[in-house]
């Protein structure tokens, strides 16, 4: 049987999160991201009165969509998905018309002012052609994210989307998200 | 938080492309139903002759819109069909060069002496090109007719095809967009009438009249759907109806949009025009009345874009 082509997915155990944002200081770093935006976020929810409330921590980033509405709008094909599923942007031909960054049910681009150009999270590419994971999965000292191919029967995302039940994000968009949040 | 990624500039792009695509419409439709007896004539020059310039204006003001104005022309060099952006570019493009010949071609003799005099001896191939076109206006208003239709239309598609945008993504956005402008061109034309030193005939004024009586019932008959349709339809979208719903763009929809731009001017041509078409008598033309529907109407349009711009980039799936 023909080996499937590699698509790479996030598994996220948000309850393991306890909201250090050592990612969001790491995706900083890695790809020089401007303090006004970030391309990974950490969504915070407090629930109930004290003394019984909860306290929830949510990381997200771009959700690397099986069908990106962000993909299909752009007039120029700045934005496009890599075969391997990373949805990425060629910067040289983005003319900042910010179609995309309204077609993103995620809001997980930005229009940066300094460049006039849209940026988001791109699974630190070169890192992964390097053979290296994103620096967000790198850096989380509570192991929070789970990096992989999830059509590597084999491998960690793959394993945990079968034996963990799971949930994605506004389903309803009808994007196909690869971001997949532990229940 | 979402962030406002469009705003005035692309109103008013979305604004002027529907003015020049409904005053194309107009025009081009009085060419096809009065040529030759020059009944209609002034509705078909006018028309021709303003058409071009508020969509070189909106794509002007397009193009300062972009993070990088000078990488405009990278647009061109892609097609997409899959993207309502790509197609809108090329279709603006197309229907502004074509608006222009069109407006050349209605250019009379002196006119066109004048405009030909301007133009330096060594532009040989352009002074090749400003010949007589008097001859083909019928087949210029055919072709650009359907890149009238389009600009019109994909403003709306634009928007609509927007999946994670409750508030936008219906196709009724299309319609209602389309209406909208072939409306404005109508009142466009109304307007120049009326500020004009020229008397108005009442056979201009009725076909104008009629012309934006159907247009704005159909663009009423697409409004009442897209208010129906949002209660039935999907949580998401019900939320979304919240914003012109008691909502920051309530006052604006209902008052300003809805009553002062399209139901008022429609009630007040409506009552212009009928009792002229009842008792077969001339419509007595009031150019402070005509001039005021038409602002009413402009306003209208304006308006729609406005809301619909700001309130769509505001509304999200929860």
């Amino acid at each position: 049987m023909a080996k499937k082509p590699r698509r790479f997915a996030i598994v996220i155990d948000s309850k393991k999160c306890i909201n250090c944002k050592a990612c969001n200081v790491a995706c900083r770093a890695q790809n020089n991201v401007p303090l006004a935006h970030s391309r990974n976020w950490m969504n915070e929810e407090t629930r109930g009165t004290f003394p019984k409330l909860l306290a929830a921590f949510e990381p997200e980033q771009c959700h690397h969509c099986e069908h990106p509405a962000c993909v299909r709008v752009c007039p120029t094909g700045a934005s496009y998905q890599r075969p391997d599923g990373i949805v990425a942007i060629n910067d040289s031909d983005c003319v900042g018309c910010r179609y995309c960054v309204i077609a993103c049910p995620y809001d997980a681009r930005f229009f940066r002012e300094d460049r006039g150009v849209v940026e988001k999270c791109d699974l630190c590419a070169r890192r992964i052609d390097r053979g290296e994971v994103p620096a967000c999965v790198e850096t989380c000292p509570g192991k929070v994210r789970t990096f992989g191919d999830s059509n590597d029967a084999n491998g960690q995302v793959a394993q945990l989307l079968a034996t963990r039940q799971y949930r994605v994000k506004k389903a309803e968009a009808g994007t196909g998200p690869q971001l997949y949040y532990l229940l | 938080m979402k962030s406002i990624e469009w705003g005035y500039l692309i109103i008013n792009y979305l604004f002027l492309g529907g003015l020049s695509a409904g005053l194309f419409f107009v025009s081009a439709v009085a060419t096809f139903l009065h040529n030759g007896d020059g009944r209609h004539q002034r509705i078909a020059r006018w028309g021709a002759l303003l058409a071009p310039w508020p969509v070189a204006l909106g794509s002007l003001l397009l193009i300062f819109d972009l993070g990088n104005w000078y990488r405009f022309y990278k647009l061109f060099l892609h097609f997409r069909w899959i993207s309502p952006m790509s197609i809108g570019s090329w279709l603006l493009m197309l229907f502004t060069l074509l608006a222009l010949a069109y407006a050349y071609s209605w250019l009379n003799d002196g006119e066109r002496a004048s405009l030909l005099a301007h133009v330096p001896q060594r532009l040989t191939a352009l002074r090749t090109c400003l010949r007589d076109l008097s001859g083909h206006r019928r087949t210029l208003a055919a072709l650009g007719l359907p890149l009238a239709v389009g600009v019109g239309i994909y403003t709306g598609v634009l928007l609509g095809a927007v999946q994670s945008r409750p508030f936008w993504n219906t196709n009724l956005v299309a319609q209602l967009f389309l209406f909208s402008a072939l409306s404005t061109g109508c009142a466009g034309l109304m307007f120049a009438f009326a500020f004009s030193r020229q008397p108005m005939a009442a056979a201009e004024l009725r076909m104008l009249y009629l012309l934006d009586i159907c247009f704005l019932t159909l663009e009423f008959f697409v409004v009442l759907p897209y208010l129906v349709h949002s209660q039935l339809s999907v949580e998401a979208v019900r939320q979304s109806m919240h914003l012109i719903l008691g909502g920051p763009f309530t006052f604006v929809f209902w008052v300003f949009f809805l009553w002062f731009g399209l139901l008022l001017p429609l009630g007040i041509e409506v009552g212009e025009v009928m009792p002229a078409l009842l008792s077969k008598s001339g419509l007595h033309a009031r150019k402070w009345l005509v001039g005021a529907t038409a602002v009413l109407i402009l306003s209208g349009g304006f308006l729609l874009r406005y809301v619909f711009v700001f309130a769509g980039q505001m509304s999200a799936f929860k």
